[in-house]
């Protein structure tokens, strides 16, 4: 009988999906002057819409085939789950006011999906996760205070850069190798990634840096004190993150110049660096190797990725059914490839209706980021908005073995404690740039001079 | 303020670029790749077990059960074997492991075609899960007739039909019975015999004379006056520090390439290989698919080949010869007669015809698929002449079948443990290829005892294709 259950469960999960997707065009279509629902009704059904998914996967969760009842423990962290979900909903409109309603819900889908793969794989790390969460909401919740405590945190540029640095020097003495990146900090037996941390900074100070007028001293000495944390962070072997921190610097870079010359000279650049680290470092041919032709290795260099497309394509559209799948077979499944196990158990369509969730955050973002009225926050919001698009990309893409693997989590999904509470935070300055920006005064810069025009205040 | 927006907008395009490169590859993933990556046999997934599903049926081309799964009073499926040992090395065995058919298709023998509405039936009526059936492309009369010919002589037959690739018959012997093999498991897996070895796919063998195929490409094309050009067989030729000898030191007399392959002249072998060169033989060995992952369902090992641009003279004459270093599995011998019956065209070989639904309907047909051109038609075409001169004239005459033009090769490959090994690999009728055999038969006591069992499996098997 279950397992009619959770045959048909494939196609109520992919039904949540696409209606979810589906409300969220809603919306954005009112947005845009069209009709094609209430795009209030269509945030509530939004938000229905991830309470149901919550409740039937756990419900599918909780029953022990062996012993044929109800496992209580799960049935009561599912019922906390439930809890946590509503009170974000509750929350979230209240501290954010005004806030764009389909970032929540899509980040909350996400974040839902991340308990429910979690409990499925290991109910520990679920737990855990849900409790980093609560701490995420929470950071997040405070934010608006302590931007309003700190009104002008743009002038501390210098502080940025240099805690930045510091964290990652200290990475790189005491740092704690895991999966092959020595990016671990362990102090007093708590475990994070300084390379998560970082990425708020590291906005941050570019943001500051570009919001008065570009000359070429600022070019330079953010270029290359950007270079300089992509390099410690390839020596830490993490490459995805030096990816990131890369395409962050770059895109910030052009929003801030408007000239497509220098973001293509800097792509021409980091081709020729990687090609440079190719031959230098032996890991970074691993992982080429292993992407090129992962079959002609697949017990020791291909491993990961072979089992991961094992996981994607075994099942097919549909998936095999929520904890009928083999997710545990990839390393690491919990973090990186948590995409896998979504795809290998919820199915490929459902996979993709979780990247038409980025490209919905991603135009959530971009629209705060066309519509805030301060350069600054503008360059914030854009910064944030590609970071986490631009990860989300080099993650899914490592996993279905489009492009090389970098080992760096899905945002709002993959188990990690750091990496849930960074993704929260950042989500929470989106936002706050979006619902509180407009009050503060207004810019005193003058226009950049590698661009072709610029300005402080517009329109 | 516009440009800063104008360049948003961009960065916003070429994200979602990237988001939609996702989306279009993950499509071709599961719907392009999806069989060529899922049926790898590295992917753990295929090996799942579900006891709440009947396994599905392996039967035969003709509908024969090979194997099939009972339900026993206690709810649970007991799986038997009706042929036992005499499809053992095609079905494999599902209890202590998985190994065969069993093994390689576990997935689709565990697949509920229409699950959702079985898994109603099952519970409004009660009626049993049954997952698919795998049709193979073996003739069990065909089967049966290798099988009884082997006999109790250590060694293998495979049987494939040229244009396709299809295995029409797999025998090895030492066998098992697969419906013991949990019971026996111990004595199976000690047994010096290595019973549970497929000797058809797994088994090496250096190829001895069957080799002088691979050799006789290597003259033609690298000898562009290979139809003139002769050789004067002593019996016995010098080379570095190797002396070759021909079969019981019979001096040949003059020799062209057909008559040294008809007479199977180890001395004009040998002689033309040091002409060639090492580099040049391997090249040919190589385009014969001698190094290519057949492909095949069932597990088999890759061919050896042992020799290298540098290896030294002996290496090479012995390697021109079948001797040395270089090892073949009977599957590929029978592979090579089938791309040499099939204008040059090497097919993949394959064992699993087809999936049919617990409903009756079949699904999921293999599509026979090109592996490699060994040569141009052409020169398949006089290779073919000269291996039908070799059954008429020379000696495979054993082979020969009443009323069929036979094409073959002899082989006698000379073995550190014990006797030679004798070999025979060919096909019939010669003008229209219906079937391609390899027999091997291990330490043998008759010269060429692989030749006359080959003419009657040839036989039978024709006649078995003709009547259907």
């Amino acid at each position: 009988m279950l397992d009619l259950l959770i045959l048909l469960s494939r196609y109520l999960f992919v039904f949540y999906i696409g209606f979810f997707l589906w409300q969220g065009i809603v919306y954005i279509a009112y947005e845009q002057g069209g009709f094609l629902g209430s795009p209030y009704h269509a945030v509530s059904i939004q938000r229905r819409l991830i309470i149901l998914m919550h409740i039937t996967a756990f419900l599918i969760l909780a029953y022990n085939r062996d012993t044929g009842i109800y496992d209580w423990k799960t049935v009561v962290f599912g019922g906390a789950g439930c809890i946590f979900l509503l009170a974000a909903i509750h929350f979230l409109d209240r501290f954010y006011y005004e806030g764009c309603p389909l970032i929540w819900t899509g980040m909350l889908f996400l974040m839902d999906l991340s308990l429910i793969m979690l409990q499925r794989i290991d109910a520990m790390l679920a737990y855990k996760q849900l409790l980093w969460m609560v701490l995420g909401l929470a950071g997040m919740l405070l934010l608006p205070f302590f931007f309003r405590l700190i009104p002008r945190f743009e002038v501390f540029e210098w502080a940025y850069i240099i805690v930045c640095y510091g964290l990652l020097l200290c990475t790189k003495i005491f740092g704690v190798e895991r999966h092959g990146s020595t990016n671990w900090l362990s102090i007093g037996g708590l475990t994070f990634q300084p390379s998560e941390l970082i990425k708020f900074l590291f906005i941050f100070y570019l943001a500051s840096v570009f919001r008065k007028r570009v000359e070429w001293k600022e070019f330079i000495i953010t270029g290359v004190l950007s270079a300089g944390v992509v390099m410690l962070l390839v020596l830490q072997k993490d490459l995805g993150s030096a990816l990131i921190f890369f395409m962050t610097y770059m895109v910030m870079l052009y929003i801030a110049t408007a000239n497509e010359f220098l973001f293509l000279l800097g792509m021409g650049a980091a081709s020729g660096a990687a090609a440079v680290a190719y031959k230098i470092f032996s890991h970074v041919r691993v992982r080429v190797a292993a992407w090129q032709n992962p079959w002609a290795d697949i017990d020791r260099g291909g491993y990961q990725i072979v089992n991961s497309l094992f996981a994607i394509t075994t099942w097919g559209l549909l998936g095999s059914g929520l904890t009928k799948g083999m997710p545990k077979s990839i390393p690491v499944v919990e973090s990186d490839f948590i995409f896998a196990a979504i795809c290998e158990e919820f199915g490929t369509v459902f996979g993709a209706g979780v990247i038409c969730i980025f490209i919905m955050l991603l135009y959530r973002g971009v629209r705060i980021a066309l519509d805030s009225k301060r350069r600054y926050y503008s360059i914030l919001a854009i910064g944030v908005t590609t970071m986490l698009s631009f990860q989300a990309f080099i993650i899914i893409g490592g996993v279905i073995k489009l492009i090389p693997l970098t080992g760096v989590t899905l945002p709002f999904v993959s188990y990690g404690g750091t990496s849930v509470l960074v993704s929260l935070m950042m989500m929470g300055l989106l936002q706050w740039v979006c619902v509180y920006c407009e009050q503060n005064g207004v810019d005193e810069e003058a226009p950049p001079i590698l661009g072709v025009e610029g300005g402080d205040t517009y329109e | 303020m516009n440009n800063m927006k104008r360049s948003i907008r961009r960065i916003f395009w070429l994200l979602v670029l990237c988001f939609f490169l996702l989306l279009g590859y993950i499509g071709k993933l599961v719907l392009v790749d999806r069989t060529t990556i899922s049926t790898n046999s590295y992917n753990t997934r295929l090996r799942y077990v579900d006891h709440t599903i009947r396994r599905g049926d392996i039967v035969d081309i003709d509908g024969e059960v090979l194997a099939t799964s009972v339900l026993q009073g206690d709810g649970t499926y007991a799986r038997e074997y009706p042929r036992a040992r005499m499809a053992a090395h095609i079905t494999g065995y599902s209890s202590v492991g998985k190994t065969g058919v069993e093994a390689a298709e576990n997935f689709q023998l565990l697949t509920l075609h229409n699950e959702f509405l079985q898994r109603i039936a099952a519970i409004t009526t009660g009626k049993e899960l049954v997952g698919n059936s795998v049709v193979v492309t073996v003739d069990m009369d065909i089967q049966t007739t290798a099988g009884n010919l082997l006999g109790n002589a250590k060694g293998a037959i495979v049987v494939m039909e040229p244009s396709t690739g299809r295995v029409l018959a797999l025998q090895a012997y030492p066998d098992f019975d697969p419906n013991t093999v949990a019971a026996n498991w111990e004595t199976l897996k000690e047994d010096e015999k290595s019973p549970l070895v497929n000797r058809a796919t797994q088994g090496l063998y250096p190829p001895g004379s069957t080799f002088k195929l691979i050799s006789a490409l290597a003259v033609m094309e690298n000898a562009p006056n290979w139809q003139t050009r002769t050789y004067e067989c002593t019996g016995e030729a010098e080379f570095e520090n190797k002396v070759i000898h021909c079969y019981n030191n019979k001096a040949h007399g003059t020799v062209d390439l057909k008559q040294a392959l008809t007479v199977s002249c180890n001395c004009y072998f040998a002689q033309t290989a040091t002409e060639l060169g090492a580099a040049k033989l391997k090249q040919i060995m190589e385009r014969a698919g001698m190094e290519m992952p057949a492909g095949f369902d069932l597990a088999y090992s890759r061919n050896k080949i042992g020799l290298e641009a540098g290896s030294t003279e002996s290496e090479l004459v012995e390697t021109a010869i079948g001797q040395g270093k270089t090892a073949v599995t009977p599957l590929y011998m029978a592979m090579l007669a089938s791309a040499i019956a099939n204008e040059g065209i090497m097919m993949e070989p394959y064992i699993v015809d087809h999936i049919q639904y617990s409903s009756g309907e079949a699904g999921k047909q293999t599509v026979p698929k090109k592996l490699t051109e060994i040569r141009t038609a052409e020169e398949a075409a006089v290779l073919r002449d000269m291996m039908v001169s070799v059954v008429e004239n020379g000696t495979g005459s054993a082979a020969g079948v009443k009323g069929v033009t036979v094409a073959g090769k002899t082989g006698t490959a000379e073995n550190a443990t014990g006797k030679d090994h004798s070999w025979f690999v060919g096909f019939a009728p010669a003008e229209d290829p219906k079937i391609a055999v390899a027999v091997v038969i291990e330490n043998s006591n008759a010269y060429g005892s692989a030749t006359p069992i080959a003419g009657k499996v040839i036989q039978e098997a024709l006649n078995q294709i003709e009547n259907r």
